[in-house]
């Protein structure tokens, strides 16, 4: 009887928080997982020359999952602050570029993984860590999303796979190449690498 | 004549494995000292940094922090709460020209030699049967997991590896079935390695070296390659067989795990602006949670002595 009642007030008082934070984050993610799934399976789109399209429906579910924003000053770190605002401005939008065309066709090669939402976890009073796993035929692969509330929305950051931050990684590349060059060089080098893919 | 074939093993083993995965490497870990909160520089610290010279070009503005919509906002560590994640730390690099030129080496190895064999290997035999051999090599690893479990002071893991040898070999005809992994048995592959080991002992990563064949490795995970001399059974496949049937075994191996993978690489590769130092990061990020996840206080066991994610 204790137990029922330790639960069923954990039940409310997670309810009533979910609330209050405007779908919570897991749910969130979740719902624009399911989309870019309901995307990729739809059987209207099958067809090799519908991928155009699938491509722009995902852009747009993309911009509704990701902070592409806080995804780019993260990414830079300290260095975000040597960029000017116009710089900073097409930096997200080049860093945007490069991520979609790798990752686009990757995503769209998925079909029968399955994608299973184990957990979230609040890390501070805007931030949370949503745990995934995608399970293919062959192996698991914990994803990590990393979502901050803005603006009563939660929204992606950071992607953790097999344990390395998406974030991290471009840090690393983008502190070494602006140690040795200036922001306008790297959007340069950004620029240049958007055009050859 | 042993020490020749040894030389030619590592190097064959290296050619093969190398490029097995430079994505997020398979061996062993890093770590280091545990610098978890300084995130702001903590990316590039292995060069002394020149603060990037503001030469030419166009003038590196550090202020402009005039706020008005979300993108003018500055980065600090308070605003995005970054100092409460953990992160890994860097890792020095001095022999980078000898690493750099190894990765182009094991580059050139995938995507010349390894990724179209095993493109063709994944044409003719299909996935189930694909999984089954790497099942197969996997159990084969279990000395090098046991003695690593051992060597953790962690009996669950021990045990946990010890009663998956036994069914997989007996009940998974011998170890091309995984059922010790099943729902009812739920005793799930242990996640531990040598170089893990010498990491939770507090041993650092040392520098990054990247092996031709073996890919990514540190000075400390290095001792990866040098137990499955002794602790990888195929390794003493030369006591009954002709010496070079270790190497097509192994290069066997190789070319089925490939085929499993392929296309992670090169996401990885296209995504990067500099793929040397993306897969240089994504190996000690990869390697300082294993040890971490490893190394950390004992959460919550499941069943079977799986320890769950954190």
């Amino acid at each position: 009887m204790k137990r029922l009642f330790v639960g069923l007030s954990i039940l409310i008082l997670f309810l009533v928080t979910s609330a209050a934070y405007a779908g919570a984050p897991l749910d969130a993610v979740k719902a624009n997982a399911d989309k870019v799934l309901d995307v990729l399976r739809d059987p209207k789109l099958k067809a090799p020359s519908a991928k155009e399209i699938k491509k722009e429906k995902l852009r747009v579910i993309y911009v509704e999952m990701f902070d592409e924003v806080e995804l780019s000053r993260r990414s830079l770190g300290m260095n975000w602050n040597k960029l000017n605002a116009d710089q900073r401005q097409e930096f997200v939008k080049l860093f945007e570029q490069v991520l979609e065309k790798a990752y686009a066709d990757k995503i769209l090669a998925y079909t029968n993984e399955k994608i299973e939402f184990t957990k979230e976890s609040m890390v501070g009073s805007n931030l949370a860590e949503v745990r995934t796993r995608v399970i293919t035929a062959s192996k698991e692969i914990p994803i990590t999303y990393r979502v901050i509330l803005k603006n009563g929305v939660w929204k992606v950051y950071d992607v953790v796979i097999e344990n390395v931050s998406l974030v991290q990684n471009y840090r690393t590349q983008f502190n070494d190449i602006l140690a040795k060059n200036t922001p306008e060089q790297l959007l340069e080098i950004l620029r240049k690498k958007v055009k050859a893919q | 004549m042993k020490s020749l074939s040894l030389a030619v093993t590592l190097f064959v083993l290296i050619a093969v494995g190398c490029a097995h995965s430079p994505q997020v490497a398979s061996s062993p870990a890093s770590q280091a000292q545990p610098t978890l909160t300084a995130s702001k520089s903590d990316a590039a610290p292995q060069k002394p940094q020149k603060p990037a010279v503001k030469s030419k070009g166009t003038p590196a503005k550090t202020e402009k922090a005039t706020a008005d919509s979300d993108a003018t906002m500055d980065y600090t560590e308070e605003t995005t709460g970054e100092a409460k994640e953990e992160q890994a730390p860097a890792i020095a690099d001095p022999i980078q020209p000898f690493n750099r030129a190894m990765f182009e080496f094991n580059d050139k190895l995938y995507f010349w030699l390894l990724k179209p064999v095993a493109q063709g290997y994944k044409a003719v035999v299909p996935e189930p049967a694909r999984v089954s051999v790497k099942n197969f090599f996997s159990n084969l690893g279990f000395p090098i997991r046991f003695v690593s479990c051992l060597l953790q002071a962690d009996v669950s893991c021990a045990a946990t590896e010890v009663g998956r040898f036994t069914v997989n070999t007996i009940w998974g005809i011998g170890g091309l079935m995984d059922p010790a992994a099943s729902n009812d048995l739920n005793l799930q592959k242990q996640d531990v390695d040598l170089g893990q080991t010498l990491g939770i002992w507090g041993v650092g990563q040392g520098f990054y070296i990247v092996w031709p064949l073996v890919g990514p490795s540190s000075v400390r995970d290095s001792i990866d390659i040098a137990s499955e001399y002794f602790l990888y059974p195929l390794s003493y496949t030369s006591e009954i067989a002709p010496w070079y049937v270790y190497y097509i075994v192994r290069s066997y191996q190789e070319v089925n795990s490939t085929s499993l993978r392929i296309g992670d690489y090169e996401a990885l590769k296209e995504a990067a602006i500099d793929p040397y130092l993306a897969i240089r990061d994504a190996y000690v990020q990869y390697r300082w949670k294993k040890i971490k996840l490893k190394g950390a206080p004992i959460e919550q066991l499941a069943p079977g002595g799986v320890r769950l994610e954190k």
